[in-house]
């Protein structure tokens, strides 16, 4: 079966003028989104995130390679009919009100006549704007018409919903919802490619990560393969002498002075030379903790 | 088809309730109010000034209503962002132009149909009695309207709601006195190079006095039927060609 997402080294490149020459915002990207899981599109501002999703959705043209949506090309208009996409800070006519956003989003969805309103109501329910459902969009908070964006993304079964910010403008119960609606609609073999900045909602719902970096794939896989980088053993101490403080040192190790006691930083490969000059100048161990690398400094290693 | 009828249901929607549109409406429905304060006249000359006024009114209004909604429409969407989750859907931009205009044009539509609703009160009113023409005149202002709309529409889709507004009104006086003025810049000019910039002008712009009924219906003039044919398949074929221009452009364009 074709992936819900795949590109081919797409690349984007915008005309700034005669002056200015050119600006590349996605470069060489190639990336391949397996069904059925909570991808995470992640890299700083300007790394080419909604670039990547406004060719993915024919907004802007690529200038080389090309991209599918369940393998057909994103250039044509019925591509989109499995697809729901809720824009960064999304827009709609302040005139309109969120009942006939969403109304109007099924109908284009292709969602039969008579369906159309209990979906929309479907829809307006599980995104907690229910109440709001008549009050004309100018008159809504910011978080509130972001969960208007998420009603309109999902009504009529989307299998693939674009999410760009998802939880940009709620307060944290909002974004404590839509983290849980993401991972129930992923449990309902939907596929949600997600765009953030917010690392602990990507390591809390993704299941696999790209990492862009000046519009260059940087990092690739699940979470802990792009966490990667170097697991460390921290060992705390009550007391060292001078002595062993170099010796430690010299096996590799940092020595780090805290108010309460000495800790003491290792690669796993060293651990069994470290505890043996501790263990050779008696020193009393407190405690001892492997630490991983957190998604947001390997984000900071890998895009900074 | 069915994404037109959307596009142009939201369109319908949003311009409805937009102020530019009320405010339009009242004020000319307030101007044609106003028409029967004309007292100083004889019935006959009256009731001429009325179908005048009243006629040049809809007009002038349906044609605000058309560069003021139709010029704005696509480019707000675009600077504001709303475009997006539309395009997102299977739907493809040429749907989205079209349903634009279709929205428009029904808008516009509305007011029209209430300031012929308070005019043809008023014409009961003062001869008990409607003129077997005034729905054709109506009909082919509407026609003008529309021509009027197809232009801001396409207009829009290449530039900003500023410069779209500007654009379609000065092709809108254009298309209303190229007979006569541009046609006379075609026959006074001596070099070829200007005569043939004039000419394309003149065939690029649409010819609005041929929609405008109004003194045949003042006069009770006779009007064949086969030249209202003739005008009607010369506005709708224009519309069918500014918006293919408008369509084909924003089809390629990015947003």
């Amino acid at each position: 079966m074709d992936h819900p997402i795949r590109t081919e080294n797409l690349r984007k490149v915008y005309k700034l003028g005669r002056r200015k020459g050119t600006r590349t915002a996605v470069d060489d990207l190639s990336i391949e989104v397996p069904h059925g899981v909570v991808f995470g599109f992640l890299g700083p501002n300007g790394a080419g995130k909604t670039t990547t999703i406004k060719m993915l959705l024919d907004f802007v043209r690529p200038t080389s390679g090309n991209a599918t949506i369940f393998g057909k090309p994103t250039t044509q208009a019925s591509t989109r009919r499995l697809v729901g996409y809720l824009p960064e800070q999304p827009y709609f006519h302040k005139f309109l009100r969120p009942v006939e956003v969403v109304c109007m989003h099924a109908a284009l969805a292709g969602v039969d006549k008579r369906d159309i309103r209990r979906l929309a109501a479907a829809a307006l329910e599980r995104t907690g704007i229910s109440e709001y459902a008549d009050t004309p969009i100018g008159k809504l908070s910011k978080g509130l018409t972001q969960r208007v964006g998420i009603a309109q993304a999902i009504v009529g079964d989307p299998k693939l919903l674009i999410l760009d910010e998802p939880t940009s403008g709620l307060d944290p119960i909002g974004r404590r919802h839509t983290r849980d609606l993401i991972l129930q609609l992923r449990d309902e073999g939907k596929t949600i490619f997600l765009s953030s900045h917010l690392l602990s909602e990507v390591e809390n719902t993704c299941d696999t990560i790209a990492v862009l970096k000046r519009g260059r794939l940087v990092a690739y896989g699940t979470p802990d393969q792009v966490r990667g980088g170097d697991q460390k053993v921290t060992i705390q101490v009550a007391a060292l002498d001078k002595q062993t403080k170099e010796s430690l040192r010299f096996a590799g190790a940092d020595v780090e002075e805290r108010p309460t006691a000495i800790s003491i930083s290792v690669l796993p490969e060293s651990v069994y030379d470290v505890m043996r000059v501790l263990e050779k100048a008696g020193a009393s161990i407190v405690r001892i903790q492997t630490e991983r690398e957190s998604l947001e400094e390997a984000f900071l290693r890998l895009a900074a | 088809m069915s994404g037109i009828w959307i596009i142009a249901k939201m369109s319908l929607l949003e311009n409805s309730r937009k102020q530019v549109f009320h405010v339009l409406c009242l004020l000319m429905l307030a101007v044609i109010g106003s028409s029967t304060l004309l007292t100083i006249f004889t019935e006959g000359v009256q009731i001429k000034i009325l179908k005048d006024l009243c006629m040049t009114c809809i007009l002038f209004g349906g044609a605000a209503l058309a560069i003021a909604l139709g010029a704005t429409g696509i480019p707000n969407d675009v600077e504001s962002r709303t475009i997006h989750p539309l395009i997102a859907r299977p739907i493809t931009r040429t749907q989205y132009v079209v349903g634009k205009y279709i929205g428009t044009l029904i808008t516009v539509a509305l007011g029209v149909a209430a300031m012929t609703a308070a005019f043809a009160v008023l014409i009961y009113g003062y001869q008990h009695s409607f003129d077997s023409f005034l729905g054709i005149a109506i009909l082919f202002t509407l026609l003008e309207v529309a021509v009027v709309a197809a232009i801001a529409t396409t207009i829009s889709a290449f530039v900003s709601p500023a410069i779209a507004t500007v654009v379609t009104f000065m092709a809108y006086l254009a298309g209303t006195i190229k007979i006569g003025y541009i046609g006379g810049l075609i026959e006074r000019s001596q070099s070829g190079v200007s005569k043939a910039i004039y000419s394309l002008i003149y065939h690029a712009l649409p010819n609005l006095e041929s929609f405008n009924f109004k003194t045949s219906l003042v006069h009770h003039d006779v009007v064949p039927a086969s030249y209202l044919w003739q005008v009607a398949i010369y506005g709708l074929c224009y519309i069918a060609f500014v918006l293919v221009v408008g369509a084909s452009y924003f089809s390629s364009r990015e947003v």
